[in-house]
């Protein structure tokens, strides 16, 4: 097992850069999810990582060690692909075997690991299919297994579980992170699905354009979002993100008023959803858009004067309709502000 | 409508093996027939009496049909034997040749990426694109500057200069649509090599039989260079001294005799590798 750092990692691709200046610390036995949306440079870094890419600047580190040009199979990694890619010729037995195959291990320690991440695993009925006779979920324990026979230093996780169903989705989510945990091996795991990111990293380093834009744990992230992307790309349903104005310590943005003492100038006020309440009078003017009932709560989406939509969430048994008047008013005491340039400006003390 | 559609289909697929196995029946018929059946008008459809003299002729052997009658050997045994020889030979050697090249060829352009790759490729493709006809003038030059004329190698060289483009373009296509393996199997310790070798070929084996067969059908059937560089030299093929003998007026039977044979050897690759072919899926090559 070992830590791994990411000393200001760059990748260009031509004239494009794919990954800028990265700065990462990912600690021994750690969970850590790169989160971003598509395009971003999750791959690129993990591959990097990897060894699979050649950074164009920077250098990565496991233990303290420099492996920047190492290839892959000496910097002892496992990796698993996107959509828990196999050799398509090859029987699960032959496909996990593979990743043994430049280890010098005695044949009964080579028999015992296989046999063991096959019970762990519960694939032993499938040794003998070719992948294209399995399940996305059996293909991606099949592929899971082949990264933990070789115990690796790292795990690296490409979107593994992205081409499978929601509910297959859910309860492999769990599988991963337990294996994780009972291994206890650091993990790198990179998806562009917040849900996921934030059920299974023990931290998670949101990526945007190719730049780091923030890493903490979830709960940082979805508190305190250092800048108005993570604040708008973690947490569903989304965070609502009103453009205003500060003066004399009330933000105002059309008919909307919230008092926050907070330096005058132009802003972005955050509210999450269950923080935005519904008032009889007083807050700001709607009207119903949109009812989206999700079983232990409803969102609700409103329209103001001005066309801007808010979402709420609110209790399952709220009655309305479409076109319904209401007033909305913010938690003043749940309000983030950012700053355009320098990101997250005021936060409630906590 | 359904039933309809099928109907139009039968119909078509009908027409289709009307269309290709007529003609082979058709001379199929005519190397087992007497010779006095051919010269009968109209032509009997099936063979009456079917020997199978005319095979025997066309290499070399009298056939005794009756005590008193035998069909004497073909004057021109000695071409066609030969011819089969060296179409034999220069089908193989080009097949084989032009698979060496292409596989890592079509592996490098489909899968790697490197400096020229684009303006490579375009080479080769405008390379398929060039009828032969335009560059058989510049080639026999050539060829009787060098004394290749006349000769095998020199046809087996003017061959794969048309197969290993044609191949290596085909072959990509089918390549590129592989899954990502090489980033596995470099993770897994696989060096570049070993990839194509234990990986990339294993997985391709369909669409690199396809491909083979596809070299060899167009070695054995070439006959525009052939009938420039090698007719009426020992190195002629089963293709040029077959429309030679056109002009040598042969026993009927015996022509479509060795018309016959020289349908053999592509029915046969084709045979063996069908299972390939109807593999083979140019989209998705893992099914
Ligand atoms: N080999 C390459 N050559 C050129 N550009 C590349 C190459 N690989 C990636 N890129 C570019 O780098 C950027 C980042 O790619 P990357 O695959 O890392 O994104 P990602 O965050 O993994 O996205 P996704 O969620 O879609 O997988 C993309 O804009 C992509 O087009
Ligand atoms: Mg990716």
């Amino acid at each position: 097992m070992a830590g791994i750092r990411l000393d200001h990692l760059k990748k260009s691709f031509g004239a494009f850069t794919a990954v800028q200046d990265l700065d990462l610390d990912v600690t021994d036995g750690e969970f850590l999810v790169l989160l971003g949306p598509s395009g971003c440079g999750k791959t690129t870094t993990l591959n990097c990582i990897a060894g699979l890419e050649t950074p164009s600047a920077g250098r990565i580190l496991f233990d303290g060690r420099d492996v920047t040009s190492d290839p892959p199979h000496s910097r002892n990694i496992a990796m698993v692909f996107q959509s828990a890619l196999l050799y398509p010729h090859m029987t699960a037995a032959a496909n996990i075997e593979a990743s043994l195959r430049r280890s010098d291990l005695a044949p009964e320690e080579r028999r015992r690991r296989i046999d063991d991440a096959v019970s762990m695993l519960e694939i032993g009925d499938l040794l003998d299919k070719l992948p294209s006779e399995m399940s996305g979920g059996q293909r991606q324990r099949v592929a899971t297994a082949k990264a933990i026979v070789r115990q690796p230093t790292a795990f690296l996780l490409d979107e593994p579980l992205s081409a499978l169903d929601a509910a297959l989705r859910m309860t492999l989510r769990a599988e991963i992170v337990n294996l994780q945990k009972r291994l206890g091996s650091t993990t790198v795991f990179v998806t562009h699905d917040q849900v996921e990111a934030m059920t299974m990293g023990d931290r998670i380093a949101v990526m945007n354009g190719g730049r780091l834009e923030q890493i903490g744990t979830p709960s940082e992230i979805y508190e305190r979002p250092r800048s108005l992307f993570v604040a708008g790309f973690v947490g569903s349903p989304p965070m609502n993100l009103i453009r205003g104005e500060v003066a004399d310590g009330v933000f105002a943005a059309g008919e909307l008023r919230v008092p926050l003492a907070a330096a005058p100038g132009p802003v972005t006020l955050g509210v999450r959803p269950q923080h935005l309440h519904v008032r009889a009078e007083g807050g700001l003017p709607c009207a119903i858009f949109a009812l989206e009932r999700l079983g232990r709560e409803t969102v609700l989406i409103v329209e103001d004067r001005a066309r801007n939509r808010l979402r709420l969430l609110v209790e399952a048994e709220f009655e309305g309709r479409v076109g319904d008047p209401l007033d909305v008013a913010p938690d003043p005491a749940r309000c983030l502000l950012f700053d355009d340039a320098s990101g997250l400006i005021h936060a409630p003390a906590n | 409508m359904q039933r309809r559609m099928t109907l139009w289909a039968w119909l078509g697929i009908a027409v289709a093996v009307v269309w290709t196995l007529l003609p082979i029946y058709w001379f199929l018929k005519m190397s087992l027939l007497t010779p006095d059946e051919i010269a009968r008008f109209p032509p009997p459809l099936v063979p009456l009496d079917p020997t199978p003299a005319a095979y025997f002729n066309i290499f070399g052997f009298d056939y005794q049909v009756t005590p008193e009658l035998v069909r004497r050997a073909s004057g021109q045994a000695g071409q066609i034997i030969n011819g089969l020889i060296n179409s034999l030979i220069v089908s193989i050697v080009v097949t084989a040749i032009t698979m060496l090249v292409v596989v890592p060829l079509a592996y490098v352009f489909a899968r790697l990426d490197f400096r020229f790759k684009q303006a490579l490729l375009i080479t080769i493709l405008l390379s398929v694109a060039l009828p032969p006809v335009s560059t058989l003038i510049p080639f026999y030059a050539l060829y009787v500057q060098l004394g290749l004329a006349g000769t095998l190698f020199g046809l087996i060289v003017v061959t794969l200069t048309i197969t290993i483009p044609f191949v290596t373009w085909m072959l990509i296509g089918y390549l590129r649509n592989l899954p990502p393996v090489e980033r596995l199997a470099r993770v897994d310790g696989y060096s570049r090599l070993e990839t194509l070798v234990f990986i990339v070929i294993p997985l391709a084996r369909s669409g690199i039989a396809v491909a083979a067969v596809i070299a060899f059908l167009f070695a054995w059937n070439e006959y525009t260079y052939a009938l420039v560089l090698v007719n009426g030299t020992p190195a002629n093929t089963l293709a040029t001294a077959l429309s030679g003998f056109l002009f040598q007026h042969p026993e009927p039977s015996h022509l479509a005799a060795a018309l016959v044979v020289s349908i053999l050897p592509p029915v046969l690759v084709a045979y063996f590798l069908q299972r390939h072919i109807a593999e083979m899926n140019l989209v998705d090559p893992i099914r």
